[in-house]
């Protein structure tokens, strides 16, 4: 966090509680059902190929009232599914995803840009292959509903990586470097236990 | 019996000879199916059916074709095995007793040499509809690996499911209106 110049750690964090009293932070869980990255990659200039990960798993923090929020996620590399057994093979190699030394890979944010209520944009760090490299991912959609006596928030994001940016260079130039990730999201208001 | 095959030979050869422009496999490693879906007005679900066949006559001298591909519904995946046992269901695509779908498509439109629009028909649950497959992108190249010519791009169609009779949590768990993508190359033959 960049310190406000002037100003003690203790009254910084004073000045934070005031302005997000009244704003509580809510979390939200990815629902599996709902919650899934495709990748998209161009092939000879051609044709779009694409994958699917998840689902994928982590927590989702919102504070829509003061504009902030976090995420943390985590993908199961291993688990790509392009629906091709031989491709998801290809594509778990040390070239590309290195699925045995890497098993996960994972996104990690707390710069959130909202639009009103809604979340507009995510900026945060993608940990791929072992490498960090910065990611955004712009809201396509994003919305909230009350399902089942519940909140859930969700949208559908995307954001664009180079491939070699995080040492994935199987079949490069051929197959694109520039890989878009379109990422499916639903995360659900724990309920209170009412037992 | 001799003589019938070779009388078969011939006309293979004649058929080969007539389509000038060319007669492809669709490559079932680099085609994907996929539908998106809205859910709940709150994310996009993609479902993808896995096992498609088809192939692809096409000359661009002419600026014809005529695609025909087949898709297996049993191999609809979402990620979600009790969604996928769902969409199987009576309820949905209705896989026992409509084990396929088949789009086919007679008119090509181009722009130069480069195809932007296959119209045709869907058949899905017993029921044919117009559908015209735009594409957002279409490239031929020569494989280097198979060292023959390959076509393909990235086509897409908005459709109204319930015109096939796919009405299920219609409309607020899911709109009429899904978007079809078909990622697609083919391997002249």
């Amino acid at each position: 966090m960049r310190q406000h110049r002037g100003m003690k750690p203790t009254a910084l964090l004073l000045a934070l509680v005031a302005a997000g009293a009244g704003a509580q932070p809510t979390s939200y869980v990815l629902d599996p059902a709902h919650s899934f990255v495709h990748f998209e990659v161009l092939h000879f200039g051609t044709s779009t190929s694409s994958g699917r990960f998840g689902p994928i798993a982590g927590v989702v923090t919102l504070d829509r009232g003061a504009g902030r929020g976090e995420v943390s996620l985590r993908i199961d590399t291993a688990g790509v599914d392009t629906g091709l057994p031989v491709f998801n093979a290809r594509l778990r190699q040390p070239d590309l995803l290195a699925s045995t030394e890497y098993p996960e890979a994972y996104f990690v944010a707390r710069n959130f840009r909202f639009q009103g209520e809604r979340v507009a944009e995510v900026r945060g760090e993608f940990t791929l292959r072992g490498v960090s490299q910065p990611l955004s991912l712009h809201a396509r959609h994003f919305a909230c509903r009350e399902d089942e006596g519940t909140e859930v928030c969700g949208g559908d994001f995307m954001g664009e990586i180079l491939r070699s940016d995080f040492g994935a260079t199987y079949l490069l130039p051929f197959v694109a470097d520039r890989v878009r990730l379109l990422v499916q999201v639903e995360g659900r208001r724990p309920q209170p236990d009412r037992r | 019996m001799n003589r019938l095959i070779a009388a078969a030979a011939c006309a293979a050869t004649l058929a080969s000879a007539q389509a000038e422009g060319g007669n492809y496999a669709i490559d079932p490693t680099h085609t994907f199916v996929s539908v998106e879906v809205m859910h709940f007005g709150t994310s996009t679900q993609r479902v993808r059916f896995d096992r498609k066949e088809g192939r692809v006559q096409f000359d661009r001298t002419s600026r014809s074709g005529r695609v025909e591909i087949t898709i297996d519904m049993a191999s609809v995946n979402s990620g979600v095995a009790p969604f996928d046992s769902h969409l199987r269901s009576k309820d949905i695509l209705d896989v026992a007793e409509h084990p396929t779908a088949t789009f086919v498509g007679s008119r090509f439109s181009f722009v130069g040499d480069r195809v932007t629009e296959v119209a045709g028909t869907l058949t899905m649950r017993g029921k044919t509809h117009p559908v015209a497959l735009k594409a957002t992108r279409f490239n031929c190249y020569l494989n280097p690996i198979f060292k023959r010519e390959v076509c393909g791009g990235d086509f897409e169609a908005v459709i109204q499911r319930s015109l096939w009779g796919v009405d299920d949590g219609l409309p607020a768990v899911a709109p009429d209106n899904v978007r079809l993508l078909v990622q697609v190359e083919a391997i002249k033959q």
